[in-house]
């Protein structure tokens, strides 16, 4: 048996990543998930499926962004974020931040001349595949709520 | 009231990809327990899956004591790049995506005066406003993330003929 391996945060950012486009081509609301920049592949951009999210948004895209703490026992930084051509975005962001108290926290705007409302947000799991497949959940929640037009 | 998007993670995978992808993301090698906790299956199904994950080479098992722990195998998931970056670029294609690459983090270097991602982290510190400081920390990050890919990126380009079974001379 090995001896556990010499921590790198921008290895484990990498395979956290790889696996973050794996699971959303798993989720049925994402059409295509790629490295970005296309040479860098420093984080995910993934094209939705606006009819699968059943939002009026005739196109949609989602990018997210993960870094590995620098010793394996430092929390990740990582964002998902959402925009689609109606001019909305929202994310889920879980970084140093002067808005809210702690890392987590959820912006929205409904365009890009409007400053971001931040509310603080409490991710159930850390590990990246499950941060993928609970804040797709939350997204659609939020989009269908935007569309039937309820605060 | 379970977690949102289980349900919806369990109808479009199988517990053998969960326990795989959950395991591959882990920081610290962990236990079954931990895994199986994560990836949503029983801890006796989690126990099987790692157990083929490492006979596969996805996982390396540690003996903690009384207990198994598996993290991933790094040569692993260096491997599914390396693959990637072959079946995407010919021998020219990758050695314009390394000068690419290159380009890339001399331009962060001549931006922020810096040589590498720590002194750009600790110059962000310094920074006077929380969006300065965001911005160098992500600019950070690519950087770290860039130099990574680098360097799978060279490993492709000295291996080529043996990686890609292809001859590295133009056509």
């Amino acid at each position: 048996m090995a001896s556990p391996n010499a921590y790198d945060s921008a290895e484990a950012s990498h395979r956290a990543l790889r696996v973050i486009r794996q699971e959303l081509e798993r989720h049925p609301a994402i059409e295509v998930a790629q490295g970005f920049p296309p040479d860098a592949h420093a984080s995910v951009e993934a094209t939705l499926n606006p009819a699968q999210l059943k939002t009026t948004a005739g196109e949609a895209s989602l990018t997210v962004r993960w870094f590995a703490g620098e010793s394996p026992d430092d929390p990740p930084q990582f964002s998902i974020h959402y925009s689609d051509d109606t001019g909305f975005d929202c994310g889920w962001h879980h970084e140093p931040n002067p808005h809210v108290e702690g890392w987590g926290h959820y912006q929205e705007r409904p365009d890009a001349e409007t400053a971001y409302a931040y509310e603080s947000y409490s991710f159930g799991s850390k590990i990246p595949t499950r941060v993928v497949w609970e804040i797709l959940s939350r997204l659609a929640t939020v989009l269908a709520e935007r569309d039937s037009g309820a605060e | 009231m379970p977690d949102p998007g289980v349900d919806a993670w369990k109808e479009q995978t199988s517990a053998f990809d969960r326990v795989r992808s959950v395991a591959q993301t882990v920081t610290e090698p962990r236990p079954a327990s931990g895994i199986a906790a994560e990836a949503a299956v029983s801890e006796n199904t989690a126990r099987g899956h790692l157990q083929r994950l490492v006979e596969m080479n996805v996982l390396q098992p540690f003996e903690n004591g009384t207990t198994t722990t598996y993290a991933p195998d790094p040569l692993h998931t260096r491997m599914q790049t390396l693959r990637e970056l072959l079946d995407e670029y010919d021998h020219d294609g990758l050695l314009k995506l390394k000068a690419d690459l290159q380009a890339e983090i001399e331009s962060w270097q001549a931006e922020y005066g810096v040589e590498d991602p720590e002194e750009l982290r600790a110059l962000g510190a310094e920074t006077e406003t929380p969006e300065e400081t965001a911005t160098i920390r992500q600019a950070a990050d690519d950087w770290d993330l860039t130099a990574y890919r680098l360097g799978i990126v060279e490993e492709a380009i000295e291996h080529y003929s043996a990686y890609s079974g292809r001859d590295s001379a133009p056509a």
